[in-house]
């Protein structure tokens, strides 16, 4: 909302307070003041001038040579306006003047003639659209003045953020009765209150439908002669950035802005049968050419104004081409109704057609203030159209219901507030904004509320308005008296920060990306046309194709933030996300919210790390299974260091997107929780991404409920351990895990430990078998062990080794 | 046997004195004490002396031995101390240190913890729901009826009819308060959807959902736990303001101000002038909501709030395009 301070200050007296004040009083009342400032700035260098004299230019048919008086000092200006004269008052922008737009007015030459400035349409000053000519100020203009004081236009424009509870607001006399309640001073309102007493019979109102038009009344004015306002009306509507048309439209417009009344004008020479009816169309009328000139299409339930034979508005929206007033109108009916709120929003959503009129119908418009509004306007139209209007009218109001008054329990008023104050202050502070509150007892107030505050209903609102008035700011400040009880937290939440911590320690940076992706990214990955990844849920009205699904997988997203690193340089990277993906299910309303927990590696182990201490080593699949293997390990999970927990997925079953031979399936004791590998190079080309690149996946729900190990005390070994090497040579399809795993489940209590410390290849070494190296410590809870008792255990290794896995051991 | 030994031990002492180059010991070393040094050949003579000399002359060559073992290791001491005290070969500590691995947690988890942390030190527990959301608890439950204008306040993104991409964390509210009994005190973090974009709206962003419910809470507690939160993310000179708002689900509804941290209260671009930054909205749980889920709005009362994790971090690390935080450049998530 709009409105500015000359205005305002036409309902109420608000001398000796700064616009900064003002404001500061309206946000605090919960009208948000969005900002305060000079009306028009970039005018305040602008001069009055008089032309003195308009000659013929000597080579330009049409250009016209000025002498324009500006003060003490005549002006010689070349002017192209068609309507520029002798006498004419106008605007001059003399050079050096910055006009809006960044034109910078200088001294020139035009076809050979001097020209000291520019004499300026309102278009070239951004008053309005309006070019036809330069504008031309009233004869009683003074010449050499400022263009801002002398047209009255040196005001301030105050934009106010409505909330939509407040359409009462929507109008300046709304903000005035406001700000009258906080400087305790006058509303002064244009036109006292009467009723419509004669009903015309001119014409009639029928209402179909009065549910979904509760009053609906109307009067006329004759004689009307349509012409350019005059300019206070003019500013007024430029002011707030409305276009002036002529004088009866422009009416309607204003008082729509001073009450927040929506009128209508309608020719009434071209309404049929003398009639108007509310109704919803025909099967016959289902399209309806607006003001605007578009042709809408019309639905069953859309609330028409027709005449005696067809539609003429699109109620409380828009009116229609076929009633329009024009400069031919000479009788004009006024329409000032109320329709139902939640109509007027379906019409506007469905014709995709908002105006100020709906705006406000929307929010809901003071159904008492329907004939003040309308009698305002037939003022006007004969002060400033020369119109005369009979003292009759119809004033149809099927909706008439009388409010009941509220009670406001004072106990518990001053309990949600927090505060103590009494009945009769209570009373007060409601009064002072227009309510009739009378105090019943100490204990209740009964409050009549104006017509004009549809939003107060309630108990509640009325709290809320004792609140508003008191001041939030005078309300104390206190901490709840609750009783003292430990707050249960999500288990899997915390694991979720816990792990994250950990990660972030790890050397893994966090990323976040939106919950949805381009639907093409299922096929960016390869995924298999049967992959349930690819069935998504679907956004109705994305911003765009590369939002417009949510997503199944965390990858895509991780990719892309990869690609993007890597375009600026950042060659090592390693990201995590732990988000959720979406899954539609059958037969449930909603789908099903899975949270997973995905990352990527590429570049350098030792990312950005001083490369004075670590060499250039490119991460490897070892690099993310150990990733892998530390997560389980974070959240206790057994076997993290498991031969049981990375199986290589069978041919074809792997993730598509994964290269063959650097794929690992993970699985722990409740079933596969995601995958880790190297991503494939054509995959990798379609994120645009020339690096190698390793992921996991993981169902980060599953790893929540995945078992784990409790933590256990075992006691520290008090004997010395014995620690022996193998080298045992296996041909290559042995997998040097499960040699590893075979010694770790040996049953021999002595062996403690084993650990792979070497695979080697090469010289003395067969062609298709490797040399794989293992260290066992050997350990009794009991003694210290002898070399016979260790050669025992030993022995029984190697002949496991050799006659399980057809290895040689390998002596130096 | 003895007299080797002996001049073995002469020669050796010698040695040692004469040494005086660092890069001289492992010579000495593999010489003397080596596995094959000179004193390891010896001791495998032994067995030619005779049987009744032999321990005599044994604990002998380990004495000598031993000896020449402890000089050497004093002197290689001393060699590695004297280049200490001459800077020849000591590290020099201006190179960088070596770092463990670092990573960081994105800004946005680090804000919410932070906030999340305040309240639970306050006793409030945390829960989450879902993202896909159904129009009921989104708008109805929270009296925001269809064709209400206030769903003007919330661009949303539809995935059918009656399901949506929630538009806040309040529906939070309804489905707890559904679920349980007061009193509650809950906060609900999570991710929420507005179909917006530009630099000062991403499509996705994060809000931190909060209520309290309970027999007679006002207004005035309300005030008091947010400043409690307000003054423990902002730090405590921060002036901060209620202001009068409009939530369909609370009433009366406020929104929070904080004195703009880049002007201090001054007035600036950030601020438009007016020296205040909204940082959350709030107000007292609307009775129509208490119904909807079944408690008795004579016998209780409540506040709820919610605010923006992006905002939140924007004032508190100066970011100034919210679209950064989507981007996940390490330049960026490595600042914080």
């Amino acid at each position: 909302m709009k409105l500015t301070l000359d205005w305002l200050q036409s309902y109420v007296d608000l001398r000796g307070l700064s616009p900064e004040k003002l404001a500061d009083h309206l946000t605090m009342l919960g009208l948000e003041v969005d900002s305060v400032s000079p009306l028009y700035p970039e005018l305040a260098a602008l001069r009055t001038g008089l032309v003195l004299a308009a000659d013929k230019h000597p080579s330009a048919d049409k250009l016209t040579v000025c002498k324009v008086q500006i003060g003490e000092q005549v002006h010689q200006i070349v002017c192209g306006a068609p309507n520029v004269r002798q006498g004419l008052a106008v605007v001059v922008a003399l050079p050096g003047t910055l006009l809006p737009g960044d034109v910078k007015i200088s001294k020139s030459k035009i076809r050979g003639v001097e020209s000291a400035g520019m004499i300026c349409s309102e278009r070239e000053l951004g008053l309005s659209n309006a070019h036809e000519g330069i504008m031309e100020l009233p004869e009683s203009t003074e010449h050499g003045r400022s263009f801002l004081e002398a047209m009255g236009l040196n005001d301030t424009m105050i934009e106010v953020d409505l909330t939509p509870n407040r359409p009462d607001c929507a109008s300046v006399i709304g903000i005035a009765r406001e700000v009258a309640g906080i400087v305790r001073q006058p509303l002064t309102l244009p036109v006292a209150g009467a009723a419509i007493d004669r009903v015309s019979d001119d014409f009639t109102v029928d209402i179909e439908r009065p549910d979904l038009c509760p009053r609906y009344a109307a009067r006329l004015v004759r004689n009307v002669t349509i012409a350019p306002s005059p300019w206070w009306l003019r500013k007024r509507l430029l002011s707030i950035g409305l276009r002036p048309i002529n004088n009866v439209v422009d009416i309607t417009n204003f008082v729509m802005m001073e009450y927040g009344q929506p009128l209508h004008a309608f020719d009434f020479d071209t309404l049929a049968r003398k009639k108007i009816v509310v109704r919803c169309p025909r099967e016959n009328e289902m399209t309806f050419t607006t003001l605007d000139g578009s042709e809408r299409q019309l639905e069953a339930e859309t609330m028409m104004i027709c005449d005696g034979d067809k539609p003429v508005a699109v109620a409380g929206v828009m009116g229609g081409l076929n009633s329009e007033v024009t400069d031919k109108t000479t009788t004009v009916l006024l329409e000032s109704a109320c329709f139902n709120p939640v109509s007027v929003r379906r019409t506007a959503r469905r014709l995709g057609l908002t105006s100020e009129a709906s705006y406000r119908f929307e929010r809901g418009v003071d159904p008492k203030g329907t004939i003040d509004a309308l009698n305002r306007a037939v003022q006007l139209m004969c002060e400033l159209a020369g119109g005369e209007a009979p003292d009759d009218g119809v004033d149809s109001f099927p909706g008439r219901t009388e409010p009941s008054p509220l009670m406001l329990d004072v106990a518990r008023c001053n309990d949600l507030i927090g505060i103590a104050l009494s009945a009769p202050e209570i009373a007060a502070l409601l009064n002072s904004i227009g309510l009739v509150a009378t105090v019943r007892d100490n204990a209740a107030i009964e409050v009549v509320v104006p017509a004009f505050r549809v939003d107060i209903e309630r108990e509640a609102d009325l709290v809320e308005e004792v609140a508003r008035l008191y001041g939030y700011d005078n309300i104390p400040v206190s901490l709840p008296k609750v009783e003292l009880s430990y707050p249960e937290q999500d288990s899997q939440r915390q694991r979720r920060l816990a792990l994250a911590r950990r990660l972030a320690g790890g050397g893994f940076t966090e990323a976040i990306n939106y919950s949805f992706i381009a639907e093409k990214a299922v096929d960016m990955l390869d995924l298999s046309a049967d992959d349930p990844r690819r069935k998504v849920v679907r956004l109705l009205n994305p911003i765009s194709e590369d939002q417009g699904v949510m997503r199944t997988t965390l990858l895509p997203g991780l990719l892309e933030n990869l690609r993007r690193n890597l375009n600026f340089q950042q060659n090592s990277v390693r990201l995590f996300e732990i988000g959720k993906v979406f899954m539609p299910q059958d037969g449930a309303a909603q789908p099903l919210e899975t949270m997973r927990l995905a990352g990527v590696m590429c570049g350098n182990r030792h990312g950005a790390a001083a490369p004075l201490h670590y060499k250039e080593e490119r991460v490897d699949i070892f690099d993310v299974k150990g990733c892998v293997q530390f997560i389980l390990a974070a959240l206790d999970i057994s076997g993290a260091d498991s031969d049981a927990t990375f199986i290589p997925p069978a041919k074809d079953c792997g993730e598509p997107f994964s290269e063959d031979g650097y794929s690992l399936d993970i699985s722990v004791a409740s079933g596969k929780i995601g995958t880790l590998g190297k991503i494939r190079d054509e995959v990798l080309r379609n994120f645009a991404i020339k690096q190698q690149v390793y992921y996991f996946d993981l169902d980060f729900a599953a790893l929540c409920e995945a078992p784990s190990d409790t933590r256990k005390f075992s006691s520290l070994p008090v004997y010395p351990a014995v620690e022996r090497d193998i080298a045992v040579v296996v041909p290559e399809e042995v997998a040097a895990g499960e040699l590893l795993a075979a010694v770790r489940r040996h049953p021999d209590k002595l062996i403690e430990r084993c650990e792979l410390f070497d695979v080697f290849r090469g010289e003395k070494i067969p062609a298709g078998c490797k040399s794989v190296a293992l260290s066992i410590t050997y350990r009794s809870e009991s003694k210290t062990l002898t070399e016979k008792n260790v050669e025992k255990s030993h022995e029984k290794i190697l002949r496991l080794l050799t006659e399980q896995f057809g290895g040689t051991i390998r002596h130096e | 046997m003895e007299n080797e030994l002996q001049s073995l031990e002469a020669e050796a002492r010698k040695g040692l004195q004469e040494l005086t180059d660092a890069a001289h010991l492992e010579p000495f070393r593999v010489r003397f004490l080596g596995r094959k040094g000179a004193f390891s050949t010896i001791m495998r003579q032994l067995g030619s002396v005779p049987a009744e000399e032999r321990p005599r002359v044994g604990q002998l060559a380990n004495t000598i031995k031993a000896d020449i073992e402890r000089l050497f290791e004093e002197k290689k001491e001393m060699l590695s101390a004297g280049q200490g005290r001459r800077g020849v070969t000591t590290p020099d500590l201006s190179l960088p240190g070596r770092w463990p691995a670092t990573g960081r947690l994105h800004p946005i988890s680090q804000v919410m913890e932070e906030t999340c942390q305040i309240f639970e030190g306050m006793g409030f527990s945390v829960a989450e729901g879902p993202d896909v959301e159904l129009d009921y608890y989104n708008f109805e439950a929270l009296n925001i009826p269809a064709h209400h204008p206030a769903r003007d306040m919330h661009d949303t993104f539809y995935v059918s009819d009656s399901l949506l991409l929630r538009t806040h964390t309040s529906p939070m509210q309804a489905r707890i308060m559904e679920a349980r009994q007061p009193p509650l005190r809950v906060i609900a973090p999570g991710k929420v959807y507005r179909c917006d974009s530009d630099i000062t709206h991403t499509p996705m962003f994060h809000q931190v959902e909060g209520f309290l419910v309970d027999k007679k809470v006002s207004f005035a507690d309300l005030k008091g736990v947010l400043t409690v939160f307000t003054r423990k993310m902002f730090g405590k000179e921060l002036a901060l303001r209620f202001r009068p708002s409009f939530f369909p689900f609370t009433e009366p509804s406020a929104e929070v101000d904080i004195a703009c941290v880049i002007c201090g209260g001054q007035g600036c671009r950030v601020c438009k002038k007016t020296g205040w930054l909204e940082i959350l909205g709030s107000g007292m749980i609307d009775p129509e909501v208490f119904r909807m889920v079944g408690y008795d709005p004579q016998q209780y009362s409540g506040f709820a709030f919610g605010l923006g994790v992006e905002r939140i971090a924007m004032l508190k690390y100066g970011i100034d395009d919210i679209r950064l935080f989507y981007e996940n450049d390490q330049r960026f998530l490595s600042q914080f």
